[in-house]
């Protein structure tokens, strides 16, 4: 069993600081290029693909914690499944074994990262209900052609909450998040009690709710609108003062 | 359309600041020593930004230095260069040159061409050194006088073509970061999309040009739904962002982006008020 925690020597409650501190210190230390001569070379490059996947499944876990997913339960012991699961899977599980090489788009990615939340480690699999039409758009959903799944939707008149849905997912993963969360609302709005589609919505709207608590703590705008304008103030004056600061930018 | 990815100086530490002026003065002394005084003048905030972000990401080999230069003739200024200061230094000239080429086609501005033409030489060197870059570069400019021309009424598709490309500059090598590094740049790109496009909002109701908020602007809640549509966007280009095991200039790059990408706004709804 991979635990990613282990491999990392961190605790499970560590701040990501902390992780990605020991992630730089393990990664310098088995690079490639720092073990040339050491005669456990292989060794070395094992455990630094090791190193790079227990990062990025860390990292992805606790991504999906921000957005509200099962992931909070994570670390520990309800960890473990998640590990055993990796490998099983038909796809979306490249991402966990060839790392750089995602084998799709950045929001296919970003999307995988949704199903996962459900079925451990695996990717969800749409099923398309009864017309072919749109079994063959949860098909494409599932193999994440999702260019091909909106062709498809486009041509179904028959427009139910799961139509709505399949929309958002389509779009979510070609990363068109506005139209994603208006069709997943579209959804909720037709068939108001199924949970898939307030997840999703959810989902969708979690980076924005989770960079505004953020936000404060870096003095964004908004609320303090006093101290944006003076950071305005403050920039034209350094423009005004060292005169390059800006200079004949192309904006 | 570009200049919004910058710091929230106040709020920035001392240390934090003048670090990232030596990477702003660093960078336009990498323009300037591989595209001359006219690539000089194309410095920009978000190439800055891309700097600091790939220096904290690799952590390469820096070179420091005090000098002055003809911007600050009298005081003597820190700046950092590396490996990719001379990356940002080279994107920040593609995207200039194509910007400059598209000012003079929209509005006949004839410093814009000028400029333009005394970066055509080196536009064309760069150019071949980051094919799969300008190839980027290239297709945006098409994909978006296409989406122009059909004035296409959704707010993810031109937004999204900007993010595309911008993702491919960010990804400078195909390594396990880039797929990351596509993913921040992709929602970044979205964003200054947007805020550009907001900021120009009146400008284009008068003359008629394309602006995907438009539909929208009539709605009554329209200033609270532009603010949460930028929000979402900052909200995943800031998720990709914190999957980075990025610890060096951390806490510039989180200014900039909690923060910083939000000077401008309240300019824009202030302007929007008197309308």
């Amino acid at each position: 069993m991979f635990d990613p925690y282990q491999v990392l020597g961190v605790d499970p409650a560590a701040s990501e600081d902390e992780i990605k501190k020991a992630y730089r210190q393990l990664s310098r230390k088995y690079h490639p290029d720092a073990n040339i001569n050491n005669p456990n070379k292989a060794q070395a490059e094992e455990k630094f693909k090791d190193v790079q996947q227990a990062y990025e499944q860390i990292m992805r876990e606790r991504e999906q914690g921000y957005r509200g997913g099962q992931a909070n339960g994570y670390g520990g012991s309800a960890y473990g499944g998640t590990g055993s699961g990796y490998g099983n899977g038909s796809y979306g599980n490249s991402q966990d074994q060839d790392f750089g090489d995602f084998g799709w788009g950045p929001f296919g990615a970003f999307w995988g990262s949704f199903g996962e939340g459900q079925q451990q480690g695996q990717q969800q699999q749409y099923q398309g209900g009864n017309s072919p039409k749109m079994q063959a758009a949860a098909n494409y959903i599932n193999a994440r052609h999702y260019n091909e799944a909106l062709n498809v939707l486009d041509s179904i008149t028959d427009r139910d909450a799961q139509w709505y849905y399949f929309c958002a997912v389509s779009h979510a993963g070609l990363g068109n998040n506005v139209n994603a969360l208006s069709y997943a609302k579209q959804a909720v709005s037709l068939d108001p009690g199924n949970l898939e589609y307030q997840r999703l919505v959810q989902r969708l709207e979690s980076g924005g709710q989770w960079y505004q608590t953020q936000g404060t703590r870096y003095g964004q705008g908004g609320s303090n609108c006093s101290s944006v304008l003076c950071t305005i103030c403050a920039l034209n004056l350094c423009c005004g003062s060292c005169g390059g600061y800006g200079g004949v930018r192309y904006c | 359309m570009f200049g919004y990815v910058m710091v929230n100086k106040p709020e920035l530490k001392v240390r934090e600041l003048d670090e990232y002026q030596a990477y702003y003065c660093g960078l336009c002394h990498m323009l300037k020593k591989q595209h001359g005084r006219a690539g000089q003048a194309t410095l920009s905030f978000d190439m800055t930004f891309l700097t600091v972000l790939l220096s904290g990401l690799y952590e390469p080999e820096e070179q420091s230095q005090c000098s002055r230069c003809i911007t600050h003739p009298l005081v003597k200024h820190q700046m950092v260069t590396n490996k990719y200061s001379s990356y940002a230094a080279d994107m920040n000239l593609l995207l200039s040159y194509y910007n400059l080429l598209d000012n003079w086609k929209d509005d006949h501005n004839y410093k814009s061409r000028i400029l333009a033409g005394l970066l055509s030489r080196r536009r064309k060197k760069t150019a071949a050194r980051y094919p799969r870059q300008h190839q980027a570069i290239l297709h945006y400019l098409q994909d978006l006088s296409t989406c122009e021309q059909e004035h296409a009424q959704d707010l993810d598709l031109a937004a999204g073509l900007t993010g595309t490309m911008l993702g491919e500059i960010f990804a400078c090598e195909e390594d396990a970061w880039a797929p990351y590094l596509r993913r921040l740049g992709f929602f970044l790109g979205k964003f200054i999309y947007l805020m550009d496009a907001a900021e120009d909002l009146e400008e284009d109701r008068e003359s008629g040009s394309y602006n995907p908020w438009l539909p929208f602007s009539e709605q009554e809640d329209f200033m609270s739904y532009s603010r949460q549509v930028l929000t979402m966007m900052m909200g995943e280009c800031s998720l990709a962002f914190e999957q980075l095991p990025i610890l060096k200039n951390a806490g510039i790059l989180r200014n900039i982006l909690y923060s910083g990408v939000w000077s401008k706004y309240e300019q824009i709804k202030e302007k929007q008020k008197h309308v």
